[in-house]
């Protein structure tokens, strides 16, 4: 089981820092085609969009940690355990119905974009353009993925009482990439 | 106020309240509002969708990250540091004012306060508090101090989210954002050559002038990196979001190819991290935007523009009780909810009372870094201590002069206008 998760989690990294250096080299071929060939390529602004929406909701979904999100702990962290443990449970059990009950409705306005189409982005394959269902369906994904992880997290924190290391540092800021220390640098 | 838009609140504010991810609390209060008063709650997943996908802007965020987070592992900042040391290593409370100017210099790259505590920041700390030459807690708290410059000198994150809610332009917030960046670093060094010599703290053996040039020169590349993000916004020949990119680009040519400190592994790492966090600001982004949906269709800030300008408040009563307000919060909240959740409240009053909009914008921006550093809750006070270990008491013991001096810093940009709008206004801001 542990195993299967850091696989997935792995696969999960792959895929967002990939979304994330296809935006950047599609946003750096925009500057290029505008600013070199004199003729933007149009259709590298509407990719760009989509994949910030992607990496948004697919990050969230899949790859974002409860210490990564923005919070607001103050109260949280000084509680004692006991509270602490009620009010995870209740932002876990909150999210879940919260989330499940916009579900339905949500899918049905997704669905019904399928009558909306891109503008300039084509599917490379079949040359037709991309629905914009496809590309809202992320959303679709994000809420059925942050519900099935706050259920848990519900049985989770019940089971063993809330994780010490969620709110470790306050904020959404990334660990601290690791700096080179060197002579190098002279 | 609708019995449905009191329940949103106190969803929100309980929510948020018990340490519940705040994009997650702001879209379930969304639903709860949208379905007490008979809406269709898909509405919520709409407007984020729309949100996101329509706004060219907001694409500066991920792209600033990931330059920032490139920045930070490479040598560059090491190079930086250097050329800082040599520069202003010699004068009394040598490595304090190397902490300011490193965070002018390397504010004018990363746009993030706590990338630049977390980056550059661990490394002076460590030299300054080597040998005890100066109080571990000194060192951090003048670090968490310097780095509030960070996001007022451009390139900023915080000012494309204001830029976002306030629809001002954000070439001109970015201009306007350098003079008092710069001020903010003179304050600090005074501040710092004050407390040093009474201290006495001990100075640096200066780099001799000779190596000057050297160490210059292999800093300059990477000292070229504001100039170019300059040029590009105000030369007309980029937009912001496009200096962006460009400001990422060019650091990974520097730490890559240039510098050649950069593996593959290293760079895929950055790019989940920066994905990380940027998902992370995204769905917070996204809550704001529903959130700001909900607020003007209950017309609360023109409710309060009404209020406001028949109270008949004199606009610089206003700005204080404002900057007042955002300071309070700033002790409580995070940057990124302030600007976006709290700030949309005042755009009205501010178009009536005939604030700048540019002006306030920049005010709310430092006023929220500054916010960073003020205990209890002052993010970068807490980045530090992450990184470092120092303990958080020793870093608040010293902090306090440092936030005096701040805040009246901001107090003076309250108050003249001028020092905020006069480089806009050389680049033909019209306001």
């Amino acid at each position: 089981m542990k195993q299967i998760l850091k696989y997935f989690s792995s696969g999960a990294e792959f895929i967002a820092a990939t979304m994330l250096a296809a935006m950047f080299l599609t946003f750096l071929l925009q500057i290029f085609s505008r600013y070199v060939l004199l003729t933007p390529f149009g259709w590298t602004l509407e990719l760009c969009l989509i994949l910030w929406v992607w990496i948004v909701f697919f990050g969230c979904a899949f790859l974002t940690r409860e210490r990564d999100h923005v919070t607001f702990d103050i109260f949280y962290l000084a509680s004692p355990r006991r509270v602490r443990q009620a009010m995870a449970l209740i932002a876990c059990a909150a999210i879940v119905i919260g989330m499940a009950w916009a579900l339905p409705a949500t899918w049905d306005y997704i669905d019904w974009m399928k009558i909306r189409k891109t503008t300039t982005v084509k599917n490379p394959f079949t040359g037709a353009k991309i629905p914009i269902r496809t590309i809202f369906s992320i959303y679709a994904i994000f809420m059925v993925a942050v519900i099935l992880r706050y259920a848990w997290r519900f049985v989770d924190v019940l089971r063993n009482g809330p994780p010490d290391e969620d709110h470790e540092i306050p904020g959404h800021e990334p660990d601290p990439p690791h700096i080179r220390h060197g002579d190098d640098a002279t | 106020m609708s019995i449905e838009l009191l329940v949103c609140l106190i969803t929100l504010f309980g929510l948020a309240g018990i340490g519940t991810p705040i994009g997650y609390s702001i879209m379930i209060a969304a639903v709860a509002y949208l379905g007490l008063a008979g809406l269709d709650v898909a509405l919520t997943g709409e407007k984020i969708l729309q949100g996101l996908y329509k706004s060219f802007v907001l694409l500066a965020v991920p792209l600033f990250i990931t330059a920032a987070n490139i920045m930070n592992a490479g040598t560059i900042s090491d190079r930086l540091l250097n050329f800082c040391i040599a520069a202003v290593g010699r004068f009394r409370g040598g490595l304090g004012h190397v902490n300011v100017m490193a965070s002018l210099i390397f504010s004018g790259m990363s746009g993030s306060a706590v990338a630049d505590a977390a980056g550059i920041g661990k490394i002076i700390i460590e030299m300054m508090s080597k040998d005890g030459r100066y109080t571990r807690g000194y060192a951090a708290a003048i670090t968490a101090a310097t780095a509030t410059i960070g996001p007022i000198i451009p390139p900023s994150i915080p000012m494309v989210l204001y830029a976002l809610v306030s629809n001002a332009s954000i070439g001109a917030l970015f201009l306007a954002g350098v003079v008092p960046g710069l001020i903010m670093g003179v304050v600090l060094m005074g501040m710092n050559a004050w407390i040093s010599t009474r201290r006495g703290f001990a100075k640096e053996e200066p780099v001799p002038l000779k190596n000057l040039p050297k160490i210059t020169i292999n800093a300059f590349p990477a000292l070229l990196m504001p100039v170019i993000l300059l040029y590009g916004i105000y030369g007309g020949v980029t937009t912001p979001t496009e200096a962006a990119g460009v400001a990422a680009f060019y650091a990974l040519i520097l730490a890559g190819l240039f510098y050649r400190a950069l593996s593959v592994k290293s760079l895929y790492r950055i790019f989940v991290e920066s994905a990380r966090s940027s998902a992370a600001v995204g769905v917070v982004i996204g809550g704001a935007l529903i959130l700001n949906f909900i607020i003007i269709s209950e017309n609360i800030p023109g409710m309060m523009s009404e209020i406001l300008t028949e109270l008949d408040i004199h606009p610089l009563v206003f700005l204080l009780a404002v900057n007042l307000l955002v300071l309070f919060l700033g002790c409580v909240l995070d940057a990124t909810t302030i600007i976006l959740v709290i700030v949309p409240l005042f755009i009205p009053t501010c178009q009536a009372l005939g604030i700048d909009l540019v002006h306030f914008g920049v005010l709310i921006v430092v006023n929220s870094m500054i916010g960073l550093i003020t205990p209890p809750y002052g993010i970068l006070l807490f980045v530090i201590n992450a990184v470092t270990g120092i303990p958080l008491k020793e870093i608040i013991g010293e902090i306090w002069s440092f936030l005096a001096i701040l805040i009246g810093a901001l107090l003076l940009m309250i108050l003249v206008p001028d020092i905020v709008l006069w480089l806009p206004r050389l680049f033909g801001y019209q306001g």
